[in-house]
């Protein structure tokens, strides 16, 4: 067996130990050291260069990534995440053929939705969810997000709280917490237009805080604009389209300036 | 181009009994041998003159030749037009079957009569592969179309000549053409973006064109969105030189911003590339179409009922026609029931992602249409007459209108304490400035019009000249004329 690839087999052993420990500062710093290593096989991505030890360095480097990626979802790194699903894609995409594909694969990739999701990247989303064959959907991993997708859009908030009932995956806890307070803001920014006042109670409700206390305190954080008055939530409106009293004299003698200007130029 | 069709019209009627007799066989062979050399003579000029829309005339004169292409004509045709014994001779031979004795004679006879292009032009050769791979794939042996576009392309490389820019592009669309047909996108992928690389060093735009489409092509075929977009974004652009190059470029562009979410730009790029594509081209129009209706129906249109009587297109967009009746109806068990019963036609469309966006759609027609109907209802009648299904359909009614208020598509109040959304009623616009506005924008964009066609006015650059090339153009084409009589008394010598 290949030195290089025992070396990274025996940190990658050490790597998981403490992976199952929750030993995430070691598992941070054993995974650079891997990455490192990971750079000196030549068969992995972008060159896939067809070396006797090919799949076993595919195979290896596939799992390192994808534990990477859990890994930052355990210490709650959005960045971190984006970059090692990245460059665990290319595995998924380009080594059909070489390599079995992976059990982690579908929650992977729906936890890269989620991701998404949360982060409100709804264009990256759907370009995600193309790559994906049609029997991809049936999978409960990547049924979920797409679920959870469609009631973010229609609006439907109470479903995509409810979802966080029945994840697929441990790892979606985390994302789905997150999603939480997208929606919350959702929710605000809707019943703002939606709503003339609410009660105190119904705002609490809607806006899903457990006391007055955190409701006051997201209003004058978030929404310094809304108003307390008589236990009511006073959302201040826009006046729009208000009936026009003046006439905008200048805008216009400009305009019609201009198209005197211009019909000189036809004629 | 008139003139082209009358050209070839007369062999129509040998081609149908071809199949049937060996002497009608060998007949329409001569006759398309004939046509080859014509064509070939195109080619030279084109290439001595240096003169590209001669070229393109001559790759538009095989098209019409192509289905009357048979193996003896087109290997009597590459002796005559390759010098003997040279490599692009000997290598595109083989790619044909090896005919009688009786024929090889006569064909050897043809090219000892004709002497004309001993020192063979580099637009000849490769003119000669672009013929090869045409009838390689008409024939349907796609792994050899494949090895020699692939051939032909390693021998363009080494080509840096702007009358060969036309040819070389024909041929790049075959190379990927070849791929596609037998599955392989994936491979060429990397030499198709060295390719483009070379083209846009050498300045070839027409090339640039056809091979960022080929790639765009390419990557869409995997749904690679994302590389798509990014290469699209990054890509010189430049005024089109080909149209159908143009359209397809307009119709890639839609589909990915449909996929992006930029509906109105997704719009605007499928519809221009439907009316801009020629009115053969039919397949390509359906599927322009297809997109088409699907982003309208996204941003909340209601295509017209003119779009899917189309002559030719009604069949084909049936299943979107009962997709957009479901929609303006605004009724989901409806909707349900046709995405399921057409489920087939969209996944063999792409669209299939797509139809599952409009859900929200019609939802929000559904709801328009009740506000419109009612100055103020109960969210569990909203529930009801929407048929959501779900364990709280009150409050799912509650968040969904709140939603459709803030994104403007209804104007409504909620009620909370009642449990009622309350219409508003709609102000007259002509209070305002809006009619001001928009009248304004109209008139700019008008004169933006005009201003612009005025800008795009060409002369041509030597119109003071234009007596002498008139009279340069007859006499070239009294030589042409001569040239291919010429040709076909020789022909008729032979027999």
């Amino acid at each position: 067996m290949d030195p290089q690839l025992t070396e990274v087999t025996q940190l990658f052993g050490r790597f998981k130990a403490s992976f199952i420990r929750n030993d995430f500062g070691t598992c941070t710093n054993l995974l650079s050291q891997l990455k490192v290593l990971l750079t000196k096989f030549p068969s992995l991505p972008p060159s896939f260069q067809q070396t006797p030890n090919a799949v076993e360095e595919l195979t290896i480097a596939r799992d390192i990534y994808e534990h990477a990626v859990v890994l930052s979802v355990k210490t709650e790194d959005q960045d971190a995440f984006e970059r090692d699903f990245f460059q665990l894609k290319p595995y998924y995409t380009d080594t059909c053929g070489i390599i079995l594909p992976s059990l982690q694969e579908y929650p992977i990739l729906g936890l890269n939705l989620l991701r998404l999701l949360v982060q409100n990247r709804i264009a990256e989303f759907h370009t995600e969810l193309e790559l994906l064959p049609s029997s991809a959907l049936e999978n409960p991993c990547i049924k979920h997000a797409v679920e959870l997708e469609q009631s973010f859009m229609e609006g439907a908030y109470n479903r995509v709280l409810s979802a966080r009932q029945t994840v697929p995956h441990e790892t979606y806890v985390y994302f789905m917490d997150l999603l939480a307070k997208t929606v919350r803001d959702e929710i605000a920014g809707c019943s703002e237009k939606a709503y003339d006042y609410l009660s105190i109670n119904d705002a609490k409700k809607i806006l899903m805080f457990s006391s007055d206390q955190e409701l006051s305190e997201y209003i004058t954080e978030e929404q310094p604009e809304w108003e307390i008055k008589d236990h009511c939530v006073f959302f201040q409106k826009a006046k729009e389209s208000q009936p026009c009293k003046e006439i905008p004299s200048l805008q216009l003698i400009n305009q019609t300036l201009s198209y005197a200007r211009e019909l000189e130029r036809i004629v | 181009m008139t003139q082209d069709v009358e050209m070839t019209e007369p062999q129509a009627a040998p081609l149908a009994a071809a199949a049937s007799s060996n002497s009608a066989s060998s007949a329409t062979a001569s006759s398309a041998l004939q046509h080859l050399k014509e064509i070939a003579a195109l080619i030279g000029n084109g290439a001595y003159a240096k003169e590209v829309r001669r070229i393109v005339r001559a790759v538009r004169l095989t098209m019409l030749l192509r289905r009357k292409l048979r193996a003896p004509a087109v290997a009597a045709f590459l002796t005559f037009a390759l010098p003997p014994g040279s490599e692009a001779q000997s290598r595109l031979s083989s790619y044909l079957p090896k005919e009688d004795e009786h024929e090889m004679d006569v064909d050897m006879a043809t090219s000892a009569g004709q002497v004309p292009f001993k020192n063979s032009l580099p637009e000849l050769e490769i003119y000669c592969y672009l013929l090869v791979v045409i009838f390689l794939i008409d024939q349907k042996r796609y792994n050899e179309a494949k090895a020699c576009s692939s051939a032909s392309i390693a021998r363009l490389k080494n080509m840096n000549r702007r009358t060969v820019d036309v040819l070389a592009s024909r041929l790049y669309f075959y190379y990927s053409y070849s791929y596609e047909l037998t599955n392989s996108l994936a491979e060429i992928r990397g030499p198709l973006l060295a390719l483009h690389r070379m083209a846009t060093l050498r300045r070839d735009e027409l090339g640039q064109e056809t091979l960022l489409n080929l790639l765009l092509r390419n990557y869409l075929h995997y749904n690679l969105y994302d590389q798509a977009e990014k290469l699209r974004s990054k890509a010189p652009r430049f005024e089109a030189h080909s149209n159908q190059q143009f359209c397809r470029y307009l119709f890639y562009l839609g589909k990915i911003r449909t996929i992006q979410l930029e509906y109105t730009d997704a719009k605007e790029s499928l519809l221009q590339a439907a009316r801009k594509a020629p009115a053969g081209a039919w397949g390509f129009r359906i599927q322009c179409n297809k997109w088409a209706v699907i982003v309208r129906l996204l941003l909340g249109e209601i295509p017209e009922k003119t779009v899917f009587m189309q002559k030719g297109m009604k069949k084909a967009l049936t299943p979107y026609f009962e997709l957009t009746n479901a929609v303006r109806i605004g009724d989901l068990e409806l909707f349900r029931t046709v995405a399921e019963k057409f489920a087939g036609t969209f996944s063999s469309d792409r669209t299939n992602n797509l139809i599952v966006r409009l859900r929200h759609n019609v939802i929000r027609t559904g709801l328009r249409n009740i506000s419109i109907s009612y100055s103020r209802v109960s969210l569990s009648d909203i529930a009801r007459k929407l048929r959501l299904d779900s364990d709280n359909p009150v409050a799912d009614a509650e968040s969904i209108v709140a939603k459709a208020i803030r994104d403007g598509a209804i104007d409504a109040t909620i009620d909370h304490a009642n449990g009622w959304m309350v219409s508003k009623e709609t102000g007259d616009v002509y209070s305002t400035n809006e009619p001001q506005i928009a009248f304004n924008s109209r008139i700019a964009f008008c004169l933006n019009m005009h201003n612009d066609a005025v800008r795009a006015l060409r002369f041509p650059p030597n119109s003071h000249k234009e007596k002498e090339s008139a009279e340069k153009r007859r006499e070239r084409q009294q030589q042409e004329q001569e040239l291919a009589k010429h040709i076909e008394e020789d022909d008729d010598d032979e027999f």
